[in-house]
């Protein structure tokens, strides 16, 4: 049981970095815009990836069968 | 019914437009949303329709070019208040209308990504506004307006709020704050698990003093640094005197704090680090709602607050050079071509046109003017060029005027106290007498504990549920009102509108469209109607009189109207097919009116077509009632509510439309003053709600208890207002009261219920009954009850 002495102090440093992490987090912006983070990896243009993942449920399709395949 | 693939609105103009999209024609409502999608396709940014997941923003009738151009942007005087210069980069931050969904942003950063000269762009979707970098030598502000108007977006500067300004800044601290109380409250509710034990079964001492330890470890960022705000609160409030809830919250964290401090270091009394954190943590969650709901408001306020520079064409020396309005002298003389917006009140020393002033007296139709009449600025010059000379600037002008009523009318507007603040103010001063009695009998009976025992009622009284009552039910329900397409911008609208008892609508724009459309078309010859439309399109194309968008969307490139020649105050002539064709009033179209079937006395307006003398058609023109109009005053009155009426307009219309709806309480020809005062009367006795749109409107809705701007409204009206409906759907009112009476209903259960709890707890606190546990079960339930309760509200059937 006396493990818990050195255990309490090493999760006491985890719960530090989160915090770290997330002061972090907000000071950069990042919470500024929510809806917009949440989608913007599915926008995916660079490398032309088909966009036929499950984006919303509302998403209209274009054609009858899923967009083309990267070029 | 097929709706057009780019807003969702039903297509009323058949297959007439259409855009190729990936191989196939979808059908679009009209010139505007085909020239939109036409340039998201050619930008090749098709993925736009992939993504996005609500309709596109309904583009009006296509804006000829002349007005389109932005030029405005590229003076200097307005590039100097506007654009922020680093180095060789200039940057902007502007307002965008028309995005609905995170597609949109995508959209817009794409399409100006590509342009030659922009070093970059951001748009954030939540609050609308976007912000770019552009090299002045390589590329102009006015090129990248239009490149995102060509998209169908309406991007203009802003003023920022002063309360915006505070409210982000805030915003993020209290993030901070609340991420941080959450974070330390998890680990010390562990821990105080553990220490529960203690209760129920052996507990080594070591381990016990150890958790407490590390309890206030955890606890003390949350105490020091995350409860800031309810000690800066607590100690302005004492500083004028007052009692607030913050006092009893800062007294009970801070005590709680220390004694549980003492209680570690010396290893006797009770631990309260788990309900200082927690509680700290659900206050804290409370007050970040009611801040992001204030932003959100500022947020659009500033949005609202356009600031789209005006200019104007100063004739000096016999040249024409543009200006910014600003810099207008009285005595200057300006060109006003048609299309531009006069710059200045001023008289005209020569020409004749007709003048939209709908954005003053809220008519539709222009007033003719001619040599020595006054025109105003803000209206917008129809037919022919105007030369005026500038009369009244800045402050003088009637625009101004309009303004500074408006203000007046918002500064005397009654405030009604929130019921929620007026408790808390009792509630303060009670929980603190009764926490000092208990100190002071228990000190007779059993010192050791009377300290111990105060505390315990300090903590397990705190107004925890009492905080999150108001703010979580005021969050949901701005989240219906969010989906129903209503903007709140003011607080204290939930608690306003179910007082409403009298209601008062605009007429123009309000209960009518604000457009004129096409009513029944009456043909005297051989001729085919739609033949006779696009005859009639083609021959007011360029024009833009409200008379000529209704035609718009029938014109047809084949047929071909030469020599146009419009005639002010009475119609157009053209030649087609060698024929002399005419528009305009009967008088003007043919010679001889007599034995014709035609009803004079009607109150619609009506434009006739002839050829060559001979009366071909007649076209009525209707400012149409909106489709739910009816149905919203019959459903007002059944909840006794009653209705009025208070319009600019003095023609026999106002009658006619209040016939139409049962109105009985018409006040018709009202200036601005005149409404204002109608409101007011009608304040002494009742809670008025108003409903407007123009620029004339705004005082009113200043003054009235509760105002609704239509979303197609000024932005001067929909700044005055404490309610914004988008899309214009009437009918959302009447779901608005609604949703405002449930959400009263459930903040009285949760004040009541948060009541409740503490009449409970008081005397087992009192007593010496509660334990740290039984305050942190007793809180949390409290909390966890009152926010479920909120949640209900999002389950309203409408």
């Amino acid at each position: 049981m006396s493990i818990i002495y050195v255990l309490i102090p090493i999760a006491m440093l985890f719960v530090l970095i989160a915090v770290a992490i997330f002061f972090w987090a907000v000071k950069s912006e990042q919470f500024d815009d929510l809806d917009r983070q949440s989608v913007s990896i599915l926008f995916d243009d660079d490398n032309q990836s088909s966009p036929s993942k499950p984006n919303a449920p509302k998403n209209e399709p274009l054609t009858k069968e899923q967009p083309e395949l990267p070029l | 019914m097929t709706t057009c693939f780019h807003c969702n609105e039903p297509v009323l103009t058949g297959d007439k437009f259409f855009t190729t999209i990936d191989g196939q024609a979808q059908a679009m409502c009209c010139p505007g949303c085909q020239a939109v999608s036409q340039a998201i396709i050619d930008s090749g940014l098709a993925n736009y329709y992939r993504f996005r997941s609500e309709p596109g923003n309904r583009q009006n009738a296509l804006v000829p070019d002349e007005l389109n151009q932005f030029s405005a942007y590229d003076l200097p005087e307005v590039q100097q208040d506007l654009v922020h210069r680093q180095g060789e980069l200039d940057s902007i931050s502007l307002t965008i209308d028309g995005i609905t969904c995170a597609a949109c942003a995508w959209l817009i950063e794409h399409k100006v990504k590509t342009l030659n000269g922009v070093t970059q762009i951001g748009v954030n979707s939540t609050t609308q506004r976007v912000m770019v970098s552009w090299r002045p030598d390589t590329i102009a502000l006015s090129t990248i307006l239009k490149q995102i108007s060509d998209i169908g977006y309406q991007a203009a500067p802003y003023q920022v709020d002063d309360q915006e300004k505070l409210s982000k800044a805030e915003g993020r601290k209290f993030l901070l704050r609340l991420g941080l109380a959450g974070f330390a409250t998890m680990q010390v509710m562990m821990f105080a698990f553990a220490l529960y034990s203690g209760y129920f079964t052996d507990l080594d001492v070591e381990l016990r003093d150890y958790f407490r330890w590390v309890s206030m470890i955890f606890a003390a960022p949350v105490v020091f640094y995350s409860a800031q705000p309810f000690y800066f609160s607590a100690i302005r409030s004492l500083l004028s005197g007052k009692l607030n809830m913050d006092l009893s919250v800062s007294i009970a964290i801070a005590g709680a704090y220390i004694a549980s401090c003492i209680a570690t270091v010396n290893g006797t009394g009770e631990v309260y680090f788990e309900s200082v954190s927690m509680f700290t943590f659900f206050l804290l969650l409370g007050r970040y709602f009611e801040q992001q709901a204030k932003q959100k408001a500022s947020v659009s306020s500033s949005n609202l607050h356009k600031l789209i520079p005006v200019t104007a064409h100063l004739i000096q020396d016999g040249q024409t050079i543009e200006i910014a309005a600003k810099k207008l002298k009285v005595d200057d003389i300006i060109l006003v071509r048609p299309g531009d917006i006069v710059a200045a009140d001023g008289d005209i020393i020569s020409g004749l046109s007709s003048v939209n002033e709908s954005m003053l007296t809220g008519e539709q139709m222009p007033v003719t003017k001619n040599i020595g009449q006054k025109v105003f600025a803000g209206t917008i010059n129809i037919d022919q060029p105007l030369e005026i000379k500038v009369k009244a600037l800045g402050q003088d002008q009637l625009v101004a005027e309009i303004i500074r009523l408006q203000e007046f009318a918002s500064n005397n507007n009654p405030k009604i106290a929130l019921l929620a603040d007026r408790l808390a103010r009792y509630f303060s001063a009670t929980i603190l007498t009764i926490a000092t009695l208990t100190y002071f009998i228990w000190l007779q009976i059993s010192p050791d504990d009377a300290f111990w025992i105060t505390l315990s009622v300090l903590v397990a009284t705190c107004p925890c549920a009492l905080a999150l009552a108001t703010p979580t039910a005021v969050t949901c329900a701005t989240a219906i009102f969010t989906k129903l397409g209503i903007i709140t911008r003011k607080s204290g609208v939930f608690e306003k509108l179910p007082q409403i008892n009298h209601v008062v609508f605009d007429k123009t724009g309000t209960l009518t469209c604000g457009q004129l459309s096409l009513g029944t078309v009456k043909l005297f010859a051989d001729i085919d109607q739609e033949a006779a439309l696009s005859l009639v399109a083609n021959l007011e194309q360029g024009s833009l009189h409200p008379i000529a968008q209704v035609f718009t969307p029938f014109s047809d490139k084949n047929l071909l109207v030469t020599n146009i020649n419009h005639q002010v105050g009475k119609g157009v002539q053209g030649i087609y097919q060698q024929q002399v064709i005419k528009l305009g009033s009967l008088a003007f179209c043919i010679q001889n009116s007599d034995n014709l079937n035609i009803d004079v006395h009607s109150h619609h307006q009506h434009v006739y077509l002839s050829i060559n003398d001979k009366l071909i058609a007649s076209f009525e023109l209707n400012d149409l009632i909106r489709p739910d109009s009816e149905q919203v005053i019959k459903t007002l009155k059944a909840q006794s509510i009653m209705v009025s009426m208070a319009t600019g307009d003095s023609s026999g219309h106002v009658k006619y439309l209040a016939d139409r709806l049962h109105i009985t309480d018409i006040h018709s020809g009202m200036s601005p003053e005149s409404k204002l005062n109608l409101i007011n009367t009608l304040q002494q006795t009742k809670h008025v709600a108003m409903f407007g749109d123009g620029i004339n409107d705004a005082p009113v809705l200043a003054g009235a208890n509760i105002s609704i701007a239509m979303g197609s409204g000024s932005a001067i009206a929909k700044n005055s207002a404490d309610l914004i409906l988008l899309g214009d759907h009437l009918s959302r009112f009447n779901d608005a009261i609604t949703v405002a009476k449930y959400t009263n209903k459930i903040i009285k259960q949760n004040l009541a219920w948060a009541f409740g709890y503490n009449v409970i707890i008081l005397p087992l606190a009192v007593t010496g009954h509660v334990v740290p546990y039984i305050a942190a079960i007793g809180m949390s339930l409290s909390s966890i009850i009152v926010v479920s309760n909120s949640l209900r509200l999002l389950r309203l059937k409408l």
